[in-house]
């Protein structure tokens, strides 16, 4: 029941193409149900009918297995004072979200969205009537109000983050009518939709609510503004301004209205406890006419300790999530206390692919090392040294598969040769390409040598927090040794890496990565070309990607040069087919240079949820590019009674 | 001894000067700044932040100045206005942070040190009295495995018995119900219950130092002429025991008193982490991580500054107690 509105503003037959609506929609007027609890207050008069606080036409959402029943709290837990499961669980409403399998953007509280062919303008179909949780109309003025006094404002945005401007320029967002809204750029800005889908979404509506928001804007409130400041304890109004409105802050503030589908009524202050009840304008309802979300409320302990979490789960005090309890240490305890605990299991599918990749820097300050690591042959060699099958047994208990860095199976940018190329263990073959390579000399102790007559020795920076991964570069520290390269495993703070990436220092790195799912690979395009100082590859490339003048940049090579201008294409293209088709090409070039040494395939991981939940997907997709859990609908979520 | 505590006070000024600033300067030794410990934090977890908004944020929170400006501005604001800056991680004020976690922080510790001191005295006394008896062993065995077992470890076994076999919920000071609600009689109940485990983990450790200190002391007073003198007067051996003998053995334990305050705002950060405690210790320890030099900063001060006072009354303390201090 799925159809698309093509909207021909060009000549061009090609692109344009609106986003499918959610469902079939007659305009036929049924009868609405709504929860016992919403249905008394209306019985008192203190909330008006759910006629009257749905939109004309509500999102209709098709529950997974069944039409649910009303009642009962998610628990879930969460981690530390600044930790995104919040935006996961209770905030994922935006104009368009992701779908369950991730493979598309779909509408969200837009009734749809039209993409010019160049795509520099967004128009968007609001739903008419769709109410903030005060009870206060949602109009194409909020979105108006936020572009010009928010994102516009350079006092409270200094710099407009980079999915919201082109070509230099902040984008501009235009009235056409109460439930029409235009989102203009000055230059093609294909991933919009798209990064709107992510975490990054959840700051327009945040900054939206304009009745709420303008007595803590100076401009619009000169006069009371100062005793808002004093009362809230901020150092101005910008300031206040921001807590409003920005991460985590805004999940301070009781008293903001949202559009999700639960409120708070317990902040995150970050030590005990944060609640959220159901709203009563929720804007969506599901295939019977009932009003969602289903559960009455959400609740969020807030914990110091990931351990503490797991324990929880495993006593039967955490509903549904994957969350802080799907590390491969836990894993055991998960599965075992089931029983114990009343839960199932749901897979946890990581969005990335390695468990461990190897980066080189082929940016090295030191010429001997920038020498060795940027010939290919040296990092083949490196890879055929490496036994993954041994890693994949003692390391990931059999779970995880030998793999590259590349796009998983399945995904419309898997290339099979570039996942599977190099990964076999043959010592001869290694000991081959590093001679190849130009290391023929050996030291006494047999290590090779360099261009400068030094034996060639090298860190690779890994996480201390990552305990599995420092086991498993020790490993490979020995198969290494074994073909004459002498690599230090470097456990360090996470800081300290960064700022060595920073300021080109890095030796090598070892993380978790390589792409992964498409949406990651077009998003967060790190591990296949030098996008960033993290592609710690190619380190000083990547500055030189965001910043041809930082200090520590440097000219990139032909090829990366090359990926560089595919991946603006992937960035001006207007269809998913055309951005994937520029990111297959920018991906040939990745497999072809080789830079990252994969080892092997993240396992799946596991959630869990309470034996009679209903409708939670069996794979659920984990990042927080994805918004786990977010996209998998969690307003559809039930008990069985 | 009114100009002894005035010089005393007096000298507290140029030290806490000192303090404050190799405080700052240890704070930002470590590479990058806040941002970059939260661009880290985030790419850990496989998330992303804007390189654009992160300069923005640079400008804003003036971490691109040089530190002394950073720390005039900080220090500056402290003296002049009372505020001790804002939390960069928190976006609120430091002084709200740290006060919210104070209450308990309060609690916890001073129920672990009456723990500590109800259990430790007597058997300490008990253990020196009847040297090398039964009880003495029993009890020295158990205080060195509570003085061997990490106190990390104890509260991880803990915290799993207790979800295990009584089916509490782990972690935390309150169970969920209570979390958010108001004070009530059933709050301080659920309190308490939960307040064992924290109490027991922290205490252990000091117990056993205690009962070991109070044994040996006590022994080395205990064979002194003046003890058996008043024997021989005829005074009953408890009144003998606590007169003189327990008084003078008090001595080191009094000289250390003064770390107490410390302790109740840094004390126990493994363990409350552990526990998932609602106190300053994971505050400060998250702070000092993701480098939120001002939050982390005025902890490192107050901790400072409650470590001087304590050291001024554990000497005012040990004047009181002990004649040959006041007089010397």
């Amino acid at each position: 029941m799925q159809h698309v509105r093509i909207l021909r503003r060009q000549v061009v037959s090609t692109v344009a193409a609106a986003i499918l609506m959610g469902a079939g929609w007659a305009g036929v007027a049924f009868g609405f149900e709504e929860s016992p609890e919403l249905k008394a207050l209306v019985d008192a008069g203190k909330l008006p009918p759910v006629e009257k606080r749905l939109p004309k036409e509500p999102l209709v959402l098709t529950p997974l297995e069944s039409v649910g029943t009303y009642g009962g709290t998610w628990r879930t837990a969460t981690f530390g004072g600044g930790d995104s499961e919040i935006e996961r669980s209770i905030g994922y409403t935006r104009l368009v979200r992701w779908n369950p399998e991730w493979t598309e953007v779909i509408p969200d509280l837009a009734k749809s969205v039209e993409v010019n062919a160049d795509a520099t303008e967004y128009t968007f179909i609001l739903r008419e009537g769709t109410r903030w949780s005060d009870g206060e109309p949602f109009t194409a003025d909020d979105l108006v109000w936020w572009n010009e006094n928010v994102l516009r404002n350079t006092k409270i945005t200094p710099a407009a983050p980079n999915w919201l401007t082109a070509g230099g320029e902040t984008v501009k967002v235009e009235k056409l009518a109460d439930d029409k809204v235009v989102f203009k750029f000055a230059a093609p800005n294909g991933l919009f939709l798209m990064n709107m889908a992510t975490v990054r979404g959840s700051d327009i509506l945040a900054a939206a609510p304009a009745h709420y928001l303008k007595q803590f804007h100076k401009d619009f409130n000169p006069d009371g503004i100062e005793a808002l400041v004093k009362a809230a304890g901020a150092t101005d109004w910008v300031q206040l301004f921001n807590n409003k409105i920005g991460f985590p802050g805004r999940w301070r503030d009781l008293g903001r209205p949202t559009l999700d589908a639960w409120v708070l009524t317990a902040p995150y202050n970050g030590t005990t406890q944060v609640v959220a009840e159901r709203n009563p304008y929720y804007a969506k309802v599901d295939t019977a006419g009932n009003q969602l979300p289903y559960f009455d409320r959400i609740t969020i302990d807030v914990m110091q300790d990931t351990q503490a979490i797991i324990l929880k789960a495993i006593s039967g005090e955490i509903d549904m999530q994957n969350r802080f309890i799907e590390t491969t240490d836990a894993r055991t305890v998960i599965v075992q206390n089931q029983e114990k605990g009343g839960y199932g299991l749901f897979i946890a599918r990581p969005a990335w692919s390695n468990a461990l990749l190897i980066t080189l820097n082929q940016t090295h300050k030191n010429p001997a090392l920038r020498a060795v690591f940027s010939n290919k042959d040296f990092r083949i060699g490196l890879s055929y040294a490496i036994n993954r099958e041994e890693l994949n047994q003692l390391i990931y208990a059999g779970q995880a598969k030998p793999y590259q860095a590349a796009p998983r199976e399945g995904t419309a940018l898997y290339d099979e040769k570039m996942a599977t190329q190099y990964l076999e263990y043959n010592v001869d073959l290694a000991n081959q390409y590093l001679d190849k390579a130009g290391l023929t000399k050996h030291d006494a102790e047999g290590y090779r040598l360099g261009q400068d007559g030094k034996r060639i020795t090298f860190a690779i920076d890994a996480l201390t927090g990552s305990p599995i991964q420092v086991d498993a570069l020790e490993m490979i520290q020995r198969y290494w040794r074994a073909v004459g390269i002498d690599m230090q495993p470097r456990p360090a703070e996470r800081s300290l890496i960064f700022s060595r990436l920073q300021n080109n220092e890095n030796d090598g790195l070892g993380w978790v990565g390589g792409g992964g799912y498409d949406f990651l690979g077009l998003l967060d395009p790190k591990w296949y070309f030098p996008h960033e100082y993290e592609s710690s590859f190619a380190t000083a490339w990547g500055l030189y990607y965001q910043n041809p003048k930082d200090p520590n940049a440097q000219e990139p090579s032909s090829a990366a040069k090359k990926q560089m201008d595919l991946y603006r294409q992937v960035k001006e293209a207007p269809t998913l087919e055309k951005q994937l088709a520029a990111m297959k090409e920018l991906l040939a070039i990745t497999r072809d240079e080789f830079y990252v040494i994969g080892t092997n395939l993240e396992p799946d991981r596991v959630g869990i949820v309470k034996t009679n939940m209903r409708n939670v997907p069996k794979v659920i997709p984990s990042t927080s590019f994805y918004m786990t859990p977010g996209p998998a609908k969690p307003e559809t979520f039930y008990y069985q009674q | 001894m009114a100009g002894f505590i005035i010089r005393r006070l007096l000298y507290m000024i140029p030290m806490m000067f000192a303090i404050s600033v190799v405080t700052f300067i240890i704070i930002q030794l470590p590479p990058g700044d806040f941002l970059t410990a939260l661009t880290a934090r985030l790419a850990s977890q496989n998330e992303t932040i804007d390189p654009s908004v992160i300069a923005g944020l640079r400008e804003r929170y003036g971490l691109d100045q040089p530190w002394a400006v950073q720390y005039w501005k900080w220090i500056s604001g402290i003296l002049l206005r009372g505020d001790f800056g804002q939390s960069l991680d928190w976006n609120k004020p430091v002084s709200e942070l740290i006060w919210a976690r104070m209450g308990l922080t309060m609690v916890v510790s001073v129920t672990t040190l009456l723990f500590v001191w109800a259990v430790a005295f007597p058997i300490g006394i008990y253990s020196a009295v009847r040297q090398y008896s039964v009880g003495d062993y029993v009890a020295t065995f158990f205080g060195f495995l509570g003085l061997a077992i990490p106190n990390f470890l104890l509260a991880l076994v803990l915290m799993y018995v207790s979800a295990q076999y009584f089916g509490q919920s782990t972690g935390g000071l309150f169970s969920p119900a209570y979390i958010n609600a108001v004070w009530s009689w059933a709050k301080l109940g659920d309190l308490i219950s939960h307040m064992w485990i924290p109490v027991v983990v922290l205490g252990t450790g000091a117990t056993a130092a205690l009962i070991r200190i109070m044994r040996a002391n006590l022994l080395d007073e205990l064979n002194k002429p003046y003890v058996d003198m008043a024997r021989a007067r005829g005074l009953s051996e408890i009144r003998l025991l606590l007169k003189y003998p327990v008084r003078v053995a008090l001595n080191p334990f009094i000289s250390t008193v003064g770390w107490v305050l410390p302790h109740l705002v840094s004390g126990s950060v493994v363990v409350s982490i552990v526990l998932s405690l609602p106190i300053t210790g994971p505050l400060l320890l998250n702070a000092l991580f993701a480098q939120d030099m001002y939050l982390a900063g005025t902890f490192i001060l107050l901790m400072s500054m409650l470590t001087l006072i304590g050291t001024l009354i554990s000497d005012l303390l040990l004047a009181w107690l002990d004649p040959r201090i006041r007089n010397g």
